[in-house]
């Protein structure tokens, strides 16, 4: 990850709420987190996004499952449940993807305004987007792993 | 009077001197040769002649030699014609030269010719001069009308003009009709009109309707289409009249023009603008979107920002930013509804209004914008009841716009809102909303264009109140969707004005207790002291209800709550689950956080069942979908307040605070 010592460099400089965690991360909503952590610890933070993994990973293969089970109702309400705790951390990428499974789940289009009559369709995309969100999420995983792993030397 | 007295002298002058000499129409009577054997005094002073200067004299010889401007060849084809057909002949209009600068003057000549047993023994010619020069110009036309009329038929080549008999069958074809029908005169006279109309026509009798609708109002049009000769169709405009001569009916004309071409531009130009008017609405919702994500942004941003240590004069700054912006996402939302009832596709839905928490939660919004000092009185006819069946979104936005007007527009003094029915039936009410305020009223002139839509009272360059003109249009064009009427008068009170609308609400089956509204409609003055400071003083002592069936989302709200100084938090993961702790604790609870999204019970579902079992705890819903009109479902629902997800905790300090501060 080639912008990763950058910010380990702005965290360093602390009081500056300038924070680059790459496109996939809002950093606004991101920091609202953080300046929830008591002290200089993250306890807190640590805590949410850690079980956000955790979550994440349950729910994907939930998806995978419903996938397979050409479930699109319970896709529609996964998709509505992860959307709701990345929106919450700020993980806009997989936010917006489990937006679209919430859609196709609904049996509309990506914007959830026209109707799709075709269920294969449906299924087909979620199969598509699920690719997509998991690659998005490892992502952000990478990045926020990176983000909360202990302090490397003199960095 | 003395009869006898007077018969000698009339005996005497009756003779034919006499009787020419006296007649008041000038006149000059000539002998066969037109030589003049007398004249009439009237002639002599018209002319001013002397009687010796005309007798003998022959009759064009004085005409033309005396430069008396009459045209001696109309004069002359008078007496020619009255001699050889042993007639009176009247030749009317006979111009006479002014004497000088005098305007010309017309005349109508009568030569009189009289015949004892076949010989000609004289020639009596009386003049009469004809009034004015319009009188003239309509003795032209008569000579001309039916030459011309005739002629003009003919020939006018743009539009079918013939007659029909009184059966309907065709008895005169101009050129016009065999242009535009392609039917020659010899192959259509005789012909029954019908002929013209096309199968679908024939089938609903449209000949036979007409020409009774004719024979009973004297008149019919119609646009339809029409067949021609070699079968094809044309657009044409008809108009049939009922002709008739001297009371009796003797048939029809028919005049019909080809309306293809106007037609074909008609449907172009509607295709036009509906496809313009589709790409504005889609313009406009797709700007007011674009415009509206970015405003959010910066708001947010913002929010944040006016959490920092700030100094006064930042804080005055982010004050007024943030007031503007909110001022722009109103001018927004405005112009979205405008578009969206132009374009006729505003839904008004039927459902559940529960009046007193309808007005409590705009008294609510408003609280914000009203000045210092002024309070807001809330009355309610006691016979009417709380809830009835309407729209409760749309009843809410119009009242709420009225509100903010009244707000917006009051310097000191008071808003009150009163509500009652004016008329009552088995199945409905007409539900009267009342907005009085004592600002600064409305001057007369311009009441009258108060709800046409981008008008304002204050069109003035120093233009202190804010807003697009739209307000009230918006509600007048909503108050008609519900079956009511929206107007305006002074306060008859004092400075001021009244605004009301009505609404057509229906019965429901059984009435719900009323809310109780006075602990919620307590007047209370905006503070200017930061709401977040506030609200940790009064934090600690309230209890919570939180229902959000994601554990992360739980945690941060948690987190976010214990931030702000709450410290009884309860928690439920369902909507069923938070009914159940909402009836258990509905002494103890001071506010409930709502999840829309939710197992078992979603978050509007669960207020209902709440707000059934008579709670009335303030329920907020916390919602990803944060589109406008979502959130004047959920305040119809029963709930109270709004914050969007991913939940910005100034506003959800604001929003707390609004709910908890009244108790």
């Amino acid at each position: 990850m080639p912008g990763g010592e950058e910010h380990e460099e702005e965290r360093s400089e602390e009081g500056s709420f300038v924070l680059d965690l790459g496109d996939g991360i809002d950093s606004l909503t991101f920091e609202q987190i953080l300046e929830m952590d008591d002290d200089d610890e993250r306890d807190f933070s640590k805590s949410i996004v850690f079980g956000f993994f955790e979550q994440a990973e349950q729910t994907f293969k939930k998806m995978d499952d419903a996938l397979k089970a050409k479930d699109l109702k319970d896709l529609s309400s996964l998709g509505h449940f992860l959307k709701g705790s990345s929106a919450t951390l700020g993980l806009t990428k997989v936010k917006d993807s489990c937006e679209k499974i919430q859609h196709y789940g609904q049996g509309k289009d990506e914007e959830g305004t026209t109707d799709v009559e075709d269920d294969e369709l449906c299924l087909k995309r979620i199969k598509e987007t699920l690719e997509t969100v998991k690659e998005e999420y490892e992502e952000v995983e990478k990045v926020l792993k990176k983000f909360f792993a202990p302090p490397q030397g003199s960095g | 009077m003395d009869l006898a007295s007077e018969s000698p002298s009339q005996s005497e002058t009756l003779t034919g001197h006499s009787l020419i000499a006296l007649t008041p129409i000038p006149t000059v009577l000539l002998d066969a040769s037109l030589h003049i054997l007398l004249v009439s005094a009237s002639f002599l002073s018209l002319h001013n002649l002397a009687a010796e200067a005309c007798i003998g004299v022959g009759v064009y010889e004085l005409m033309g030699a005396r430069g008396l401007g009459l045209d001696v060849a109309s004069v002359q084809c008078a007496i020619e014609t009255a001699r050889s057909t042993k007639k009176v002949h009247a030749a009317d209009a006979i111009q006479v030269k002014g004497h000088g600068t005098a305007a010309p003057r017309y005349w109508a000549v009568r030569a009189i010719p009289m015949f004892e047993k076949e010989t000609l023994r004289y020639i009596s010619i009386e003049f009469q001069e004809t009034i004015s020069d319009d009188q003239m110009q309509q003795a032209n036309n008569q000579l001309d009308t039916n030459d011309t009329y005739r002629m003009l038929v003919q020939t006018v080549k743009d539009y079918a003009i013939f007659m029909l008999d009184t059966k309907g069958n065709v008895k005169t074809w101009n050129q016009g009709a065999a242009l535009l029908k392609g039917y020659t005169a010899e192959e259509i006279i005789g012909k029954h009109f019908s002929t013209f109309y096309t199968r679908e026509d024939l089938v609903a009798e449209k000949p036979r309707k007409e020409i009774e609708i004719c024979l009973r109002d004297g008149k019919v049009e119609d646009e339809s289409w029409r067949l021609r000769r070699d079968g094809s169709r044309f657009w044409a405009n008809v108009i049939l009249t009922s002709v008739y001569r001297n009371g009796v009916h003797i048939g029809f004309s028919k005049v019909t023009r080809d309306l293809t071409e106007r037609k074909a531009a008609e449907s172009r130009l509607v295709s036009a603008y509906e496809e313009a008017a589709k790409l504005k609405s889609e313009f406009l919702a797709n700007m007011t979107h674009e415009i509206r994500t970015p405003m959010h942004g910066m708001l947010s941003a913002l929010t944040l920002l006016t959490d920092t240590s700030l100094l006064p004069e930042q804080r005055e700054l982010t004050g007024i930013i943030e007031e503007s912006g909110n001022v722009l996402l109103d001018v927004i939302n405005d112009i979205l509804d405008w578009s969206k009832l132009s374009a006729g596709t505003f839904p008004i839905n039927s459902d559940v209004i529960n009046i007193p928490d309808v007005v409590s939660s705009v008294v609510r919004g408003s609280r914000p914008l009203l000045n210092h000092g002024v309070s807001i009185d809330v009355s309610s006819d006691p016979s009417l009841p709380t809830v009835v069946h309407g729209d409760p979104v749309r009843y809410r936005q119009v009242l709420n716009n009225l509100v903010s007007n009244a707000a917006k527009f009051t310097d000191s003094g008071s808003i009150r809102i009163r509500t009652y029915a004016t008329k009552e039936d088995d199945l409905s009410y007409i539900l009267q909303t009342e907005v009085t305020d004592t600002g600064i009223g409305i001057s007369n002139p311009t009441s009258g264009s108060l709800f046409t839509p981008f008008t304002q009272f204050d069109t003035s360059a120093t233009k202190r109140y804010k807003g697009t003109g739209l307000g009230l249009s918006i509600s007048k064009t909503l108050a008609e969707l519900m079956g009511g009427t929206i107007g305006f008068h002074a306060n008859p009170q004092t400075r001021g004005s009244v605004f009301w609308f009505s609404v057509n609400v229906a019965k429901l089956p059984t009435t719900i207790p009323a809310a109780v509204l006075t602990k919620a409609l307590a007047s209370t003055t905006i503070s200017p002291v930061d709401p977040r400071e506030l609200l940790s003083e009064i934090a600690p002592s309230k209890r919570l209800l939180l229902a959000e069936d994601n554990l992360i989302n739980q945690k941060v709200m948690v987190k976010m709550l214990r931030g702000l100084g709450f410290e009884h938090i309860h928690t439920a993961l369902d909507g069923a689950q938070a009914v159940q702790l909402a009836k258990q604790h509905s002494l103890l609870l001071d506010v409930i956080l709502m999840d829309i999204s939710m197992p078992i019970l979603d978050g509007m579902e669960a207020t209902v069942e709440i707000r059934r079992a008579g709670v009335n705890i303030p329920i907020i819903a916390l919602t990803a979908n944060a589109l406008e009109g979502d959130r004047e479902i959920y305040l119809a629902k029963g709930m109270n307040g709004y914050v969007s997800k991913p939940v910005d905790r100034q506003k959800l300090a604001d929003v707390l605070l609004r709910w908890l501060k009244c108790d």
